[in-house]
Parts: structure tokens; sequence; C-alpha cells
């Protein structure tokens, strides 16, 4: 009878585990990409050398991802200062322009949906991002309307920032990583 | 002691031969993948405008970029090569052929297309080989893309953040060829 019942703990012990580190791995790219201050570059998405746990991604969450000949994407869940970042929060991400033809940053809650301004904007970009005039930039990333380069994030709970770039030199390797802003935290209730 | 030990090494051994199963499998049992969310939107064989995050109510396909103006064509090889044809405004727009699963296989921007229009012709091996050996003079100008599976997609993005340009670029996603163009 114990080890009937030592038997039955010890199975959905192993399921639990396993299939929880599965979808932990799954949801969203942890280890195994480069990072560049609070950045994580996205893996791949090349049919040749996307790994298992990409493949598994797109296919359950319909993921049209951007493939390395394109550009590169980085995606930061926290701030410089290692804290989770909270839409409750401003933040200035600031620095100087990453080499790319063209960047983008968005700001996306849990459900991957990008925070909007009334106007319908959602995103700061490499066209219309206002410099000093030694091309530095300082977005202000908040729920809402900031003046200069504002970002609308979602208001209130967890959010992840996503920078794209693209038609960039970098590359996702150690050696040629771009050097991209700074995430900073400001006022916080 | 022992006996413990050998049931966490157990326990270890299978949690991990459930998470390969897993990762492995979900591909194969995947009902949400971008071929599937994509005939979800509009029929097969030509462009359907994505939603685009902040002006449509539909959620548009996951990981795609806000600032871009989408469309995707799901496309087969059955009907002969398919000729991707389009003409962009004057900003950053993009090309990307995804596989039947959704990885990306091969892309294209309008920098890499040397300012001229989209043109591109999907075609299988036979087809490739049939173009080498009798080439139309048509297609002297056209990027050949050299197609392994049967199925793909091809998803169609331009930068869309100035307003002036909106019309302009809806009605280049709106008038994008996606055509199987038998060989004759």
């Amino acid at each position: 009878m114990r080890f009937l019942l030592t038997l039955l703990a010890a199975m959905v012990a192993s399921l639990g585990l396993g299939v929880g580190s599965a979808w932990y791995l799954i949801a969203a790219p942890h280890v195994g990409t480069e990072t560049v201050g609070a950045w994580r570059s996205l893996p791949t998405v090349d049919a040749e050398t996307a790994s298992p746990y990409t493949r598994a991604r797109v296919a359950r969450i319909g993921e049209l991802g951007m493939g390395t000949g394109l550009g590169l994407t980085f995606t930061a869940v926290g701030d410089d200062g290692g804290r989770r970042l909270d839409g409750r929060c401003d933040y200035a991400i600031e620095g100087v322009s990453p080499t790319a033809r063209l960047w983008t940053l968005v700001a996306t809650d849990g459900n991957g949906r990008a925070a909007t301004t009334p106007g319908g904007r959602t995103a700061v970009d490499s066209r219309t991002a206002l410099r000093d005039g030694a091309g530095r930039f300082t977005v202000t990333a908040a729920a809402s309307a900031r003046p200069g380069n504002w970002l609308p994030v979602p208001a209130g709970g967890g959010f992840t920032l996503t920078l794209r770039l693209y038609d960039t030199p970098a590359a996702a390797s150690a050696d040629r990583l771009p050097v991209l802003p700074a995430i900073v935290r400001k006022d916080c209730p | 002691m022992i006996r413990a030990m050998v049931w966490l090494i157990g326990v270890v051994v299978v949690a991990g031969i459930v998470h390969i199963v897993t990762v492995f499998g979900v591909p194969h049992h995947a009902v949400r993948d971008p071929w599937n969310e994509i005939a979800a939107i509009g029929p097969t064989g030509r462009f359907v405008i994505l939603p685009r995050e902040g002006r449509d109510l539909r959620k548009p396909p996951a990981g795609l970029d806000p600032t871009m103006a989408a469309a995707a064509c799901r496309f087969d090889l059955d009907g002969g090569p398919i000729r991707l044809k389009a003409s962009a405004p004057d900003v950053y727009w993009s090309l990307s052929l995804y596989d039947r699963r959704g990885l990306s296989v091969w892309s294209l921007d309008n920098r890499a297309s040397g300012g001229r229009g989209l043109d591109v012709l999907v075609a299988s091996d036979v087809h490739v080989a049939q173009l080498r050996e009798n080439p139309p003079e048509e297609l002297e100008d056209i990027v050949i893309v050299d197609w392994k599976g049967r199925e793909g997609i091809a998803l169609l993005q331009i930068f869309a953040q100035q307003g002036s340009l909106l019309p302009e670029i809806a009605a280049a996603l709106g008038a994008a060829e996606c055509k199987a163009s038998p060989l004759s």
C-alpha cells in the first residue's frame, strides 16, 4: 500500500515537473540567447536553426517572428536594476540610436497586446523619435501622456518592452551585439 | 535513504522524458499555428490584410510589429509557382516567407530589392529546373525562390507610422498579388 502511494506521488511529481518545465521554456525565452543590459535577444525563428522550444512556441501561439535576414528583436521584462517592469511606474529608456536602418519600440501586456495612445499610436520609432544634438534620445515609458518621446505602456501590472532592429549590421552573437538603450526606473508610487 | 534516492532519480528521469515528449509533441497537435490563424482571417491564395494593434479590435497574429501594416498569403505550389507582386511607397517594407510550420525561410526588404517594387516567384525544385531550361523573357528581373515544401506563408509588411501615407499603404497591401502562375 505504501509502495503504491509513493509510486503515485512519484508519477504525479514527474508529470508535473516535466510538463511544467516544458511549458515554462516554451512560453517565453528565458535562457540560451544573448543579453545586453536588461534586453534579451529573441531566439531565431529560421526554419533551419530554430530550437525545439521555438518550434513549439510558434505552433502553440501562432507567432510570426522576424527572420534573421531582416533584423533582430530584443525584449526586456525588467529594468537595469533587475526589477520587474511595472505599469504604475515611469521609465526612462535612454541612449544612442542602435545601429539599424529602422528601429521600433513597443510595450505589451501579458497577452501580447500593445498599449496605445488616444491617437492610436503604439510605438516609438527611429523616424519620429526626438533626439538631442549628440544623437541621444530619451523615451519616457508611462501609462499616461508625457512630454517628449512618450511610449504608452499597459496601465498596472507587468509589461514587456520589445525593441526591433531592422536591417542592422549587429548579430545575435556575443562579439557583434548592438549597443542598446538603458532602462531606468523613475517615479514609482 | 538509498530508496529515497532511487525514487528521486526515477522522478527526474521520467520528468525529463515527459519534458522532451511535450516539447516535440506540441507542434503536432497545434491548432493555433500561423497557418491556421491566417486561415481564420481570410482565404488561401491571396493576400489578406491582417488586423493591426491599436486600430482593429481583432487580435493580430502574435509577434508582429504594430508599427507595420501587414498582409499575409497562404499559398501552395500545386497550381504552379506563386508570383508575389506589390509596389509599396518609398518607406521600409519587407517580405518574409514562412514554411507550413510558421518558421522563417526567406526574406527580402526594400533595400535588398534595390528600390524596385516587389516581384518574387516562389517555385519548387521541378519548376526551377524547368525555368532554367527554358527561361521566359518576362522573368528576367524577377527574384526566384527555390521552395522546399509544398505550402507556405508570405508576409508583406510596410512601415506605417506616417499618417499621411496610410491610404497609399493600405492600397498597396490591397493590390498585392499572390497568384499561381503556371509555366507554359
